[in-house]
């Protein structure tokens, strides 16, 4: 259904992607693990263009874009067919739960109000926040706040929805409520395309594992392939850390 | 010594002229706040030449006092449009120009490099996340600056425009160096006739004083509303 094929990107000289090519299927749950400055962040952002990739092409079922002759049309075919749930959860701040999910449809899709809260009433009572339509992201904890983020990408029935680190900026307490949520439409069958570092939560809701690092993926496959016959040594090193409990380093090297 | 039914005579009759002034201001603030507003413009966007220039009169804005400012347009104006009247072939007489003009425009001009940091401001105050979550929602580029970002800069400016309203009011009390009557030159004006000096300068900073305490309240109220959306 997606594909991304050969991206690079450079910042200053500086090349974070060296040639990603990546297939989605409809219905896949494919995660991005690796270290962090690896540049996951990055390719997710070029999948919507908010970054631009120096190079490369990206390819839906009825629609090509190669990213070095963009129309600024074809940027927004491409954002309206994908949503994007934010590490900082990026609600607008003067508007209302409710106001935060309807306002791209309306604006975007050119829904009627009635029609757009609506929908925004189903996407919401989806994440479970049916009793704070009325609240303002200052008054809601960061973990309702990024299922609101949820439920407003949820509304634009985006063929594929990218999540972006969507539970570092949350306290542990708030992790669950926010990965329950995203296990619940992973199961409903939308396409999602994950950056995290919950591993356990990776191996059991992604159908896809793609193992990133300096710029490049090492290693793709089932959650079972990577975690836990991985082929490749890097792989193998960087999961090794999340397997291990902490134990406090008391010698210097 | 202190004659109160002078006080209170000068007191109203120094109030017949606050309309004039709060509409005077009024009209100086949002001439400001345009200016102002064009002036963010050619800095966000660094438009060449017109970017250099305006950081040249801002500087000068900031660095001259707005009485000096005052007297530069107050004999400088005429001359100036003089000279284009003659270019441009129409008829004008610098003696029948109301020195009116000149104190909005000078005004305008000073007050403009304060809103022009006010709204910069305000712009910024605005999280780059949202933008980019509107942006990755499908919005264009105008349909993000009208329905996400104005509508919070506005409420992150109004208060910083309401203050700017009050110094203006106050500011001109300078006016008068250019003959135009607002509250202090009205108690003046009134002490002329009978040498009682202190009542009627008494008598206006307590019109100055009562009409800030009050601006102040309903601004403060205004503001208390608007925020508890944000």
């Amino acid at each position: 259904m997606l594909a991304l094929k050969n991206i690079h990107k450079s910042f200053n000289d500086h090349e974070i992607l060296k040639g990603i090519d990546l297939k989605i299927n409809k219905g896949d749950v494919v995660t991005i693990i690796g270290p962090s400055g690896t540049g996951k962040t990055t390719l997710l952002r070029c999948v919507n263009y908010l970054e631009k990739p120096d190079e490369g092409e990206i390819a839906f079922s009825d629609f090509q874009l190669n990213y070095q002759s963009v129309k600024r049309k074809d940027i927004l075919r491409l954002r309206r067919r994908t949503a994007m749930v934010f590490q900082q959860y990026n609600l607008f701040k003067n508007k209302t739960a409710i106001e935060n999910v309807m306002e791209a449809q309306i604006v975007v899709q050119k829904k009627s109000k009635k029609a757009a809260y609506e929908k925004s009433l189903e996407e919401l009572n989806r994440v479970g926040l049916a009793d704070k339509l009325d609240a303002y992201p200052s008054q809601l904890s960061g973990g309702q706040q990024q299922r609101v983020s949820i439920a407003r990408a949820l509304a634009m029935e985006p063929e594929i929805i990218l999540f972006d680190e969507p539970t570092s900026a949350l306290d542990p307490e708030l992790v669950g409520e926010v990965l329950n949520v995203i296990d619940q439409i992973a199961r409903s069958g939308v396409t999602i395309l994950l950056v995290t570092h919950e591993m356990s939560f990776a191996q059991n809701i992604s159908t896809k594992i793609v193992f990133m690092d300096q710029g490049k993926i090492v290693e793709e496959g089932p959650p079972s392939q990577i975690f836990n016959h991985s082929r490749e040594k890097r792989t193998k090193e960087f999961l090794s850390h999340f397997n291990s409990n902490y134990t406090k380093i008391t010698t210097a090297k | 010594m202190f004659e109160s039914n002078i006080f209170f005579q000068d007191f109203s009759g120094i109030l017949t002229v606050v309309p004039y002034t709060l509409g005077l201001a009024l009209l100086i603030l949002i001439l400001g706040i345009l200016i102002g507003g064009i002036l963010t413009l050619i800095d966000q966007y660094k438009i060449p030449f017109l970017f250099q220039v305006a950081a040249v009169c801002l500087s000068f804005l900031r660095g001259t006092p707005l009485l000096v400012q005052l007297y530069l347009a107050y004999y400088g104006m005429p001359k100036l449009i003089l000279f284009f009247a003659g270019l441009l072939n129409f008829k004008f007489d610098p003696n029948q120009f109301d020195p009116v003009i000149t104190v909005i425009v000078s005004y305008s001009i000073c007050f403009s490099a304060f809103q022009s940091e006010i709204i910069r401001g305000a712009f910024m105050s605005v999280s780059y996340g949202q933008i980019e979550a509107a942006h990755s929602l499908g919005f264009s580029s105008v349909q993000t600056l009208r329905r996400i970002v104005i509508p919070q800069a506005i409420i992150e400016a109004l208060p910083n425009f309401l203050n700017s309203y009050l110094t203006i009011i106050k500011s001109l009390s300078l006016a008068f160096m250019v003959s135009v009557v607002d509250i202090l030159a009205k108690a003046k004006l009134e002490s002329a006739l009978n040498f009682r000096y202190l009542e009627s300068f008494a008598a206006a900073a307590a019109v100055y004083w009562l009409l800030c305490a009050m601006l102040t309240v309903v601004f403060r109220r205004y503001e208390q509303n608007i925020r508890k959306k944000a």
